[in-house]
């Protein structure tokens, strides 16, 4: 999966300016464009749409404050993703604080319908999805981040590095660190079982 | 459960499971690999373990039509309409 595009680099630099200058539909505009994804990958990395509509409010308002800073080093879709990352680790050490935590459920997940035409298979792929939300759910956050940003998402070693804000080296050890502690989870047979 | 005479090949293995699958490993590091995974059952399995998780972990891919909120901007319209100073300046 490749980052959505903006518009052309161009258009994407012009909005960038005129945002800069304090344009807010200008802003709007540029981020929308990543709106729906953002959303997105909050809710994987929160499981809890209430929560990733509030942290992606919080999102968008910290872009904005922060968008005379940004100097186009990076893309604007991975300038936004990281503060995306940065703000659901904020709202998960919050969380971390309180109580009771709350789970990725397959609805967040939204992992696909297993296959409805073989009783067992579908036995398996819903243990296996369960299995896998609470995996997840369970990892510390840097790790979590790693596996959605590379795994689920789809980005390359690169852009997931740089928005996980770590060289690529080190996002390379946390990407297999998430997975060994996903795969002790779960367990082979039933990985290879269902998943495979 | 190395090959023997290569006793740090499994240890090595393990650890590189997960650049395997990715095939992020350089032309000679991945065919030690796969040398030692023709004879150690564990790391065989692992291989196969890995890459399940990861198809796995790629099929929760499925989330189109999955829309943010409409809310998303409130607080940056509330900030503009608070007549708070440029984000140049932020």
């Amino acid at each position: 999966m490749t980052p959505p595009s903006g518009g052309t680099p161009a258009t994407e630099a012009a909005l960038v300016a005129r945002a800069q200058a304090g344009d807010v539909g200008a802003f709007e505009q540029l981020s929308g464009a990543y709106a729906d994804r953002l959303y997105m990958l909050l809710l994987r990395l929160l499981g809890d749409r209430d929560e990733a509509g509030d942290v992606a409010q919080e999102v968008m308002l910290r872009a904005w404050q922060g968008i005379g800073r940004f100097q186009g080093r990076s893309s604007y879709f991975t300038w936004l993703y990281r503060i995306a990352v940065n703000e659901a680790n904020r709202a998960l050490e919050k969380r971390a604080r309180q109580p009771a935590g709350v789970s990725l459920g397959p609805e967040e997940l939204q992992l696909p319908a297993p296959p409805a035409d073989d009783p067992s298979r579908q036995a398996e792929v819903s243990e296996l999805r369960l299995a896998l939300g609470q995996a997840l759910a369970e990892l510390p956050p840097a790790l979590r981040a790693a596996i959605v940003l590379r795994d689920v998402e789809g980005l390359s070693t690169q852009e997931a590095a740089e928005i996980a804000g770590v060289s690529q080296a080190a996002f390379k050890s946390r990407l297999h660190q998430a997975r060994l502690r996903v795969r002790a989870a779960i367990g082979d047979e039933a990985l290879v079982t269902a998943g495979g | 459960m190395g090959v023997p005479g290569r006793a740090d090949d499994h240890r090595w293995s393990q650890q590189h499971l997960s650049h395997y699958v990715d095939a992020d490993l350089r032309p000679r590091a991945r065919r030690r690999l796969d040398r030692h995974a023709r004879d150690c059952v564990d790391c065989g399995r692992g291989i196969r373990a890995m890459r399940a998780l990861v198809y796995s972990v790629q099929a929760l891919d499925g989330l189109a039509g999955v829309r943010a909120p409409a809310t998303i901007f409130d607080r940056v319209r509330a900030a503009g309409a608070s007549g708070s100073p440029s984000p140049r300046g932020a």
